[in-house]
């Protein structure tokens, strides 16, 4: 069988192979560029990030130093310091944790019910409300703010965390449509046998949902909660709508107003202290927790999707 | 009462989906026809929202008195049809390598990942303004080659899209990180066997790539397709957004304009995916069972 394939490979001829199907290609030349190429794109990625932490640890002499590119002379943690309290890091980052985490919670909790009745049950018009669903995946939230707002403001939540967590308990918030499809399409895939035999066990839909399918979906539950939770921590409309006054503000919020918050801190003379490596510190200071979070789950992030089956 | 087994699933059905509707209901439904409903008012905020019918005036206004409406719309569409077809051929190439067999493999998929997870929107509107949106290697060697006098010589009018594309382009490739990752899965879903049994038929590469590759991924392609437009319209710091703000709460809190505004964007979103959608059929090819 394998000299058969070998003869075939043999004689094929035109197009890059790579764009085929995987195999390890005895061919170091192609290896070789294939590498090149991935380095490429990935420095080409990774150059913002690389640019943030760089200039964050510059002092504005260093920076408009031409001489130094990448590295400064010395590693300057003055910038983060001003940065720290002039974010109000620690009341910023309590606001964009309770924030994100109870909104990751929230879209779990109802996301993961939502698309197991749409994936498992059958009643009357669910393909009509499902196509609901997905609609109210399309809406961009500009058509729908001025009236949230609206209603935010009658029910006295602006300024609170209410409007950011309220509604992922029932399936909305940021994205939360994609969640629901994201469970249904993987529900829909599960085996029926399951089912079949949790009813001849005496299972009711409840804990049918409980003990059986939901910890099977580990991989849509996985995808939920990171994704929420990276979604919510680094919005920025949602907030600058909904939050008044600055001690309310979330991380990526308080970087919008770096430069009058640094007024205060530092008596009135922010214009010497507001340069572009202090931006980049607060940079830093906005994406430092995802950033810490993806290093460690990074593995969860990218293979999940896969499993979940929206694919195919 | 004693239900029927069918009415019995149909409540259970409703019971699971309840959270969902309510949640549609009150945060997404009310405030679509309320946005609607304002849109045909002005507002005014200092005696309680009170509403007074103008009609369709703030839709004209926005079409003929408004200058800065219409530009930023097209804009939104131009960068729109500009960055979604890059991110997609860009996402489907990178999916490619990083489904080869290589060592360092997880680390790369890490990297193209990398972005979804920082890219606050502050943060990428600072690092462009920093000039670090350009291609790194490049903008030294485009300073001495004057890419930008060619670009302008050779493509004239396209000149300026291809210029901004060339000052975005890292940011524009940041926001392909999902569609990376949905192309991977789809292509690890197409199976081996159909290529083995398109070779043993003959075909060549090129062919292989066309006849299974391509039409094997068109679903996801959809889904894709369909998700960068939605991501480009609302998700990056987008002019719309910013200008619909402004309306609203800056200024003259003209919130019966701003729903105006917001309406005519949906709709041109909506016209754009529908358009999508409507001709996949032609183009996407469901293998298997569909339900």
């Amino acid at each position: 069988m394998a000299k058969v394939l070998e003869n075939l490979r043999a004689k094929t001829v035109g197009a890059p192979w790579f764009l085929i199907y995987r195999r390890r290609t005895e061919n170091l030349f192609f290896q070789l560029l294939m590498y090149l190429i991935l380095f490429n794109i990935a420095f080409t990625f990774l150059y913002p990030v690389l640019y943030m932490v760089s200039t964050a640890f510059m002092s504005i002499e260093d920076f408009v130093d031409p001489a130094v590119y990448w590295v400064p002379r010395t590693l300057n943690w003055d910038n983060f310091q001003l940065a720290f309290l002039g974010m109000n890091y620690k009341v910023a980052l309590k606001n964009s944790l309770v924030i994100a985490l109870v909104a990751a919670v929230g879209q779990l909790v109802s996301c993961s019910m939502a698309g197991y009745g749409f994936g498992r049950i059958k009643f009357p018009g669910r393909e009509f409300l499902f196509l609901l669903v997905i609609f109210t995946f399309i809406v961009p939230p500009q058509t729908i703010i001025v009236p949230l707002f609206i209603l935010y403001r009658k029910l006295g939540w602006i300024d609170t965390y209410y409007p950011f967590t309220v509604p992922t308990f029932f399936a909305a918030g940021l994205r939360g449509p994609l969640f629901v499809i994201i469970f249904r399409q993987f529900f829909r895939r599960q085996p029926w046998e399951l089912e079949d035999a949790a009813r001849v066990d005496g299972c009711g839909a409840l804990r049918t949902f409980f003990r059986i399918m939901l910890p099977l979906s580990k991989p849509a539950l996985v995808v939920t909660f990171l994704f929420s939770l990276v979604w919510h921590w680094n919005d920025f409309y949602e907030p600058m709508m909904y939050l008044m006054k600055p001690q309310n503000f979330t991380v990526p919020l308080r970087l919008s107003i770096l430069q009058s918050s640094l007024n205060e801190v530092t008596g009135g003379q922010a214009g010497e202290f507001f340069n572009e490596p202090l931006i980049m510190a607060a940079c830093l200071l906005v994406v430092v927790p995802p950033l810490i979070l993806y290093l460690f789950f990074q593995r969860h992030f990218v293979e999940s999707i896969e499993r979940t089956g929206l694919v195919d | 009462m004693k239900l029927t087994l069918n009415q019995r699933r149909a409540l259970t059905g409703f019971v699971f989906i309840a959270p969902w509707f309510v949640g549609f209901l009150l945060f997404m439904a009310k405030p679509f026809i309320d946005s609607f409903w304002i849109s045909f008012n002005t507002v005014d905020m200092m005696a309680g929202f009170s509403l007074k019918w103008v009609g369709f005036q703030n839709y004209v206004e926005a079409f003929t008195i408004d200058e800065r409406f219409v530009p930023t719309l097209i804009r939104a569409v131009r960068d729109m049809s500009v960055n979604v077809p890059v991110i997609l051929v860009f996402a489907l190439f990178t999916a490619f390598l990083t489904n080869q067999d290589l060592i360092g493999r997880a680390f790369f998929r890490g990297v193209f990942f990398l972005p979804v997870v920082i890219a606050s929107g502050l943060v990428v509107q600072q690092l462009f303004a920093q000039g670090a949106g350009r291609l790194a290697s490049q903008s030294q060697t485009m300073a001495m080659i004057d890419v930008p006098g060619l670009i302008y010589m050779y493509l004239g009018p396209a000149a300026q899209i291809v210029n901004d594309l060339l000052n975005r382009i890292v940011l524009v490739l940041w926001s392909s990180g999902i569609q990376i990752l949905l192309y991977l899965a789809g292509l690890q879903g197409i199976s081996g066997s159909l290529y083995e049994a398109a070779r043993c038929d003959g075909a060549t590469d090129w062919e292989l790539f066309w006849k299974i590759t391509l039409p094997m991924l068109s679903p996801i392609l959809l889904v894709n397709v369909i998700y960068s437009i939605v991501d480009s319209f609302t998700d990056r710091f987008n002019p719309m957004l910013d200008l619909i703000r402004n309306y609203a709460f800056t200024g003259q809190f003209r919130l019966g304009y701003a729903a105006a505004a917001g309406w005519v964007y949906f709709l041109v979103i909506f016209v754009i995916i529908l358009a999508v959608v409507l001709s996949s059929r032609r183009w996407v090819f469901y293998a298997g069972e569909r339900d």
